[in-house]
């Protein structure tokens, strides 16, 4: 029986696992990219702690 | 044991690759900001990454799973209710936005500046309480999923799991905050690949259509099999079986307040670069919290649908307590259908689950610990070194208190409620500082200390009057032969009020917060107006 409610609970499932999939590549990425990126920011913090 | 070599292979390279990153940043560890709050160097998807990847605990899945179980997808609909709450206040930057503005470490921190050293120490600890006791549950039960999935034998949770924590508490304790944010980033991906894999092999198993319809048969009590019919409707949550209204509109208050003042979420915000990545951090992590409950909801209906046609529940778990058996229903299920290689996935996924929400939550009690417990009661500023190694000890006693109190001690039946309650206290009265202080000028020190103390009491009052109301109705379906004085006045009790029912969640929980918001605004009228120079300024909240 397709009643209103589980239209929406199959249109909140697929959408879930579409975003979770989606995610896992676009943030897998990009936080990849900032975790390099803040990791360089702490390196030159220290190196220019030491040079002081 | 259902495990092959490919899994064990998948489970081992998950841990040393976590391990050895999780390590690794300790190097960039300089002082107490960068271990609590990783230097605020943290961008948005890292935030994105972090955020998820701490709220969604082996915990969270036990319970979304068996909500599935027991409401059918109708269970998810608290899920919709968070996302919306985050995206309302991602939108809006309601706190949170002057509340990463102000620059502090942790919530109570904002307090000293408008209540007081006193308050701050109060709020801090009725936060640690809460906090840590709630996370008490999390090792047992995470554990009784690994043990219900694998197959392997019970005795060996409690070793298992302190193998866990010993793995998580070195990295925490070394790296904090900075270890926890890359960790929880490989454990997003780990964890996603694994939610989505499992989501997916349970659709294609079951079939979505024969899903929807055995959700029906359930429901309308078509089926045979031991605690395989649906008390409740299974796509309705509005269904007079279900949550129903009240319980629904308590409940978006309730997460509003939640994503707002759960110290977790806010080390968060309080570690991102500026405003603007806290909030747009919210605003994407929003559609992630209904598949947080959706999606372990889909495997939990699934399973009921599995063994309502298999002749009910596995031979395991019959003779359990109904709460129990629907508890430990979907690990079972999942261990039973996934092929090898896929559980060495889930199982990744599972460690990963619980890995990063443990490693997040020691790590925010023990900075709320030393920032609001301990340094307002140190008169000499202590050396960056001293503070570290303090806060890095904080972190390895409660790891040690998570063990005996958490794992290797039982606790008593009625923990939960207790647990409930400890959780109530802190959102009410947190939650009612927080607002007053950022949006109401007029709010005082003694308003604050009343709404601490209402909203303490709000809670307890609660626990109280519903444990008399259950027992007196226990005694009267089981008189005892010769009654106990307690038992005599208690049976007294219910021959005077024979209608008295227990307090529903959402009474008892609007209640608290009522009561708490009371205690600030009398408290307040009742005080001298506050000094203006001790008000957070107006451009920090506007």
């Amino acid at each position: 029986m397709m009643t209103p409610f589980v239209v929406f609970w199959t249109v909140m499932i697929f959408a879930s696992i579409a975003w979770y999939g989606f995610l896992v590549f676009y943030v897998g990425y990009k936080g990849g990219g900032e975790i390099i990126a803040m990791t360089k920011e702490f390196k030159k913090r220290d190196d220019d702690e030491t040079k002081r | 044991m259902h495990l092959a070599l490919i899994d064990w292979v998948i489970i081992v390279g998950y841990l040393v690759g976590c391990m050895s990153a999780g390590i690794w940043m300790r190097r960039y560890i300089r002082g107490v900001e960068d271990f609590a709050v990783a230097g605020r160097a943290m961008d948005l998807n890292l935030g994105i990454a972090s955020l998820a990847a701490t709220e969604l605990g082996l915990v969270t899945v036990m319970y979304t799973a068996q909500l599935g179980f027991t409401n059918g997808f109708a269970g998810a609909t608290v899920g919709v209710l968070v996302a919306v709450a985050m995206y309302l206040v991602g939108r809006t930057g309601f706190v949170i936005g002057p509340l990463r503005r102000a620059g502090v470490m942790t919530i109570p921190e904002l307090f000293q500046r408008r209540f007081g050293t006193k308050v701050r120490w109060l709020a801090g600890l009725f936060i640690v309480l809460g906090g840590v006791l709630n996370m008490g549950i999390f090792l047992r039960l995470g554990g009784e999923f690994l043990v219900a999935a694998t197959g392997m034998p019970a005795h060996w949770l409690e070793w298992v799991m302190t193998m866990l924590l010993s793995m998580i508490l070195l990295y925490t304790v070394l790296g904090g905050m900075l270890s926890v944010l890359v960790t929880d980033y490989l454990q997003f991906i780990v964890k996603g690949l694994g939610i989505v894999v499992t989501s997916i092999l349970v659709i294609a198993s079951v079939g979505w259509h024969d899903l929807v319809q055995g959700l029906w048969h359930c429901w309308q009590g078509g089926v045979a099999g031991t605690g395989q019919t649906l008390n409740a409707h299974p796509f309705n949550p509005f269904h007079a079986s279900s949550f129903g209204w009240g319980y629904l509109l308590w409940q978006l208050v309730f997460q509003v307040a939640a994503v707002t003042t759960w110290q977790t979420q806010i080390s968060r915000v309080l570690s991102a670069r500026d405003e603007m990545t806290a909030k747009r951090m919210y605003r994407r992590t929003a559609f992630y919290f209904v598949g947080r409950f959706a999606l372990p909801g889909l495997w939990g209906a699934a399973a009921l649908v599995y063994f309502s046609q298999h002749g009910g529940l596995p031979a395991a778990l019959q003779g359990l307590p109904a709460n129990e058996a629907s508890l430990r229903a979907t690990p079972a299920y999942l261990g039973l259908l996934l092929p090898t290689g896929f559980i060495g996935l889930l199982l990744a996924a599972a460690l990963a689950a619980e890995m990063s929400t443990d490693s997040g939550y020691l790590l925010t009690w023990a900075t709320v610990i030393y920032n609001d417990l301990i340094a307002p009661c140190v008169k000499k500023p202590l050396s960056p070194a001293a503070r570290l190694l303090i806060t890095r000890s904080l972190v390895l006693a409660i790891g040690l208190f998570l063990l005996v109190y958490g794992l290797w001690y039982e606790l008593p039946g009625n923990a939960f409620d207790y647990l409930a309650v400890t959780g109530n206290i802190y959102l009410a009265s947190v939650f009612t500082l927080l607002v007053a202080g950022l949006y109401w000028r007029r709010a005082t020190t003694t308003g604050a200390y009343a709404a601490l103390v209402l909203g303490a009491i709000g809670p307890i009052t609660f626990l109280v009057v519903n444990l008399v109301v259950m027992k007196v109705q226990q005694l009267g379906v089981h008189p005892p032969a010769s009654p106990s004085l307690v038992q005599e006045w208690l049976l007294h009790f219910g021959q005077s009020f024979p209608d008295v029912k227990p307090i529903k969640p959402e009474l008892a929980g609007a209640s608290s917060f009522a009561l708490a918001f009371l205690g600030m605004i009398v408290g307040s009228l009742m005080s001298r107006r506050p000094d203006e120079s001790a008000l957070v300024p107006q451009e920090e909240i506007a």
